[in-house]
């Protein structure tokens, strides 16, 4: 391949001849003076001008940046997703700007001297976890990682974004395995049912639906997890993991939810196909809750021990339970996708969670 | 450092509260921005709810308060019972930063004792997203270090 290397050009410039198109022919606006707001100069500061203007549909496919004086003969750099609502939302240029701010470290944040030595059915439902958490974090980046390189350079904070969360779940795949090997146990098991909804989200055949499958529904449900991690923590080192991690996840369910927002609102005739993409998504949560290796260590945590888990059986889960379910379909209404008269969930998991069983399709 | 002087609740009490909170600027500022308008509602025996303002702007942080939901416009109301409010910084007044079952999170997660309400799903996602600042405000009641630890 050929980068058009002009020879001609060396022998120019190495006499001063120079070139200056650069600098005399310019189309791109001159003269702009983004000011700073009282946390910096941040990305809405810059949306100013011609340089805020997000094209419907990019124009090129080009790596070149938006606003730039781009050369007739860029190649195509191939981008299969061009148009601003496959993955907008309005909160993205935030969102980003949160995410740079409140990053931390799983090193060095994480009082890991605290740890606790718990009886060892608890430790051992802790480090269970852990490794469910560990194994589904990484899709998280995997999938936006999949497409980031799909989609049009013209919705760069888009991609921005998708980045820090890139960065976001290594740090949660990070903290979830240094867990389990800090306390005296170490990884519990990995089982085929997750495995499977890992490749449902990364074999996604649109945007579209592995975000609506990930971002709202699958970050959703461990979003929740994260939450009641917190609450159940044993010392401080679980409840800062758990919490630092609920920042992050809910940055990334807001984004999901914001994005579907944004792509109903251009698209309403949508809704048919996110309802479908939901109703398969929706036997994930049935198999949460059908999944030993998730439902039995939450259990025990909450409950504190074999026995007392044991004792209270589904109870035990009932927060968890009305949590994952109750947020969801609030996120799907906030988005403008009713849910609540199509939940694909069995009666036993939606049984006594508000506003879900009545309504629920056969 | 003693406990707040200001009767709890009050306007007083909620900005000594975030004057403590805000007292290490760098401190508080690894914590993160946040954007985000918190109502602070105590229920008394007789079911009269007062509600206190706190308003997260970046970096900035204030109380304001006693007011009312519709003029504050929160993103999320946290509300709870005299009682359960005083048992929460009575321990944190005690202890120092809130353990997992005193934190705002453990304390709200069952709908009991404290409940968090929103309009909408942003409005309660928003106390997820910003928890930590969050709990380093209301942490900030006890005699220990205000902040945690979440270093640079
Ligand atoms: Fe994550
Ligand atoms: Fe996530």
């Amino acid at each position: 391949m050929s980068l058009g290397l002009d020879l001609g050009y060396l022998e120019r410039s190495a006499r001063g001849e120079f070139d200056l198109g650069w600098l005399r022919n310019t189309d791109s606006e001159w003269g702009v003076r983004a000011v700073p707001s009282k946390t910096g100069l941040t990305l809405r500061d810059i949306s100013i001008g011609s340089y805020g203007v997000i094209p419907e549909h990019a124009p090129r496919r080009t790596m070149a940046p938006r606003g730039s004086d781009i050369e007739s003969d860029v190649p195509d750099m191939g981008y299969t997703v061009n148009d601003k609502a496959e993955v907008w939302s309005d909160n993205v240029l935030d969102l980003y700007e949160e995410a740079v701010s409140r990053q931390w470290s799983a090193t060095r944040d994480i009082p890991w001297s605290e740890l606790v030595p718990l009886d060892p059915d608890v430790e051992h439902a802790m480090c269970q976890l852990a490794t469910v958490l560990s194994e589904v974090e990484m899709v998280a980046a995997d999938f936006p990682a999949k497409w980031l390189w799909r989609i049009n350079h013209d919705f760069v904070e888009a991609k921005m974004f998708l980045c820090t969360q890139v960065m976001d779940e290594a740090r949660h795949t990070e903290v979830f395995r240094k867990r389990a090997l800090a306390n005296g146990g170490g990884l519990g098991r990995a089982t085929a049912v997750i495995e499977r909804f890992l490749q449902l989200i990364l074999d996604a055949e649109t945007y579209d639906e592995g975000s609506a499958l990930m971002h709202l529904l699958g970050e959703g449900i461990v979003l929740s997890l994260f939450r009641a991690g917190a609450a159940l923590a044993p010392s401080p080192v679980e409840q800062q993991i758990f919490r630092l991690c609920m920042q992050d996840e809910a940055r990334h369910v807001a984004y999901g939810t914001m994005h579907l927002r944004y792509r109903l609102a251009k698209d309403p005739s949508m809704a048919a196909d996110f309802h479908d993409y939901l109703d398969r998504g929706e036997e994930m949560i049935a198999m949460i809750f059908s999944t030993p290796e998730i439902v039995e260590p939450t259990a025990i945590l909450a409950a504190g021990s074999v026995e007392a888990a044991c004792a209270l059986g589904a109870e035990a889960g009932d927060v968890l339970r009305h949590q994952i379910i109750g947020d969801y379909l609030k996120r799907c209404d906030h988005a403008g996708l009713d849910r609540r008269g199509r939940l694909h969930l069995p009666d036993a998991i939606i049984e006594g969670v508000p506003g879900a069983k009545a309504e629920v399709a056969a | 450092m003693a406990p707040i002087a200001a009767p709890f609740p009050s306007g007083p009490w909620f900005e000594e509260l975030v004057a403590r909170a805000t007292a290490d600027t760098a401190a508080m500022e690894r914590l993160g921005i946040a954007e985000f308008r918190l109502g602070a509602e105590v229920v008394g025996a007789s079911g009269a709810r007062r509600l206190f303002g706190l308003e997260f702007d970046g970096y900035d942080i204030t109380a304001t308060g006693p007011t009312d939901e519709a003029a504050f416009a929160p993103d999320v109301v946290f509300s709870g019972s005299l009682e359960a409010w005083t048992e929460m910084i009575g321990w944190i007044e005690a202890n120092g930063p809130a353990d997992s079952a005193h934190s705002l999170n453990g304390l709200s997660i069952a709908g009991v004792p404290f409940q968090v309400r929103s309009s909408d799903a942003m409005g309660s996602d928003k106390f997820y997203r910003y928890m930590g600042t969050l709990q380093a405000v209301f942490d900030a009641a006890s005699a220990d270090a205000p902040v945690p630890a979440v270093a640079n």
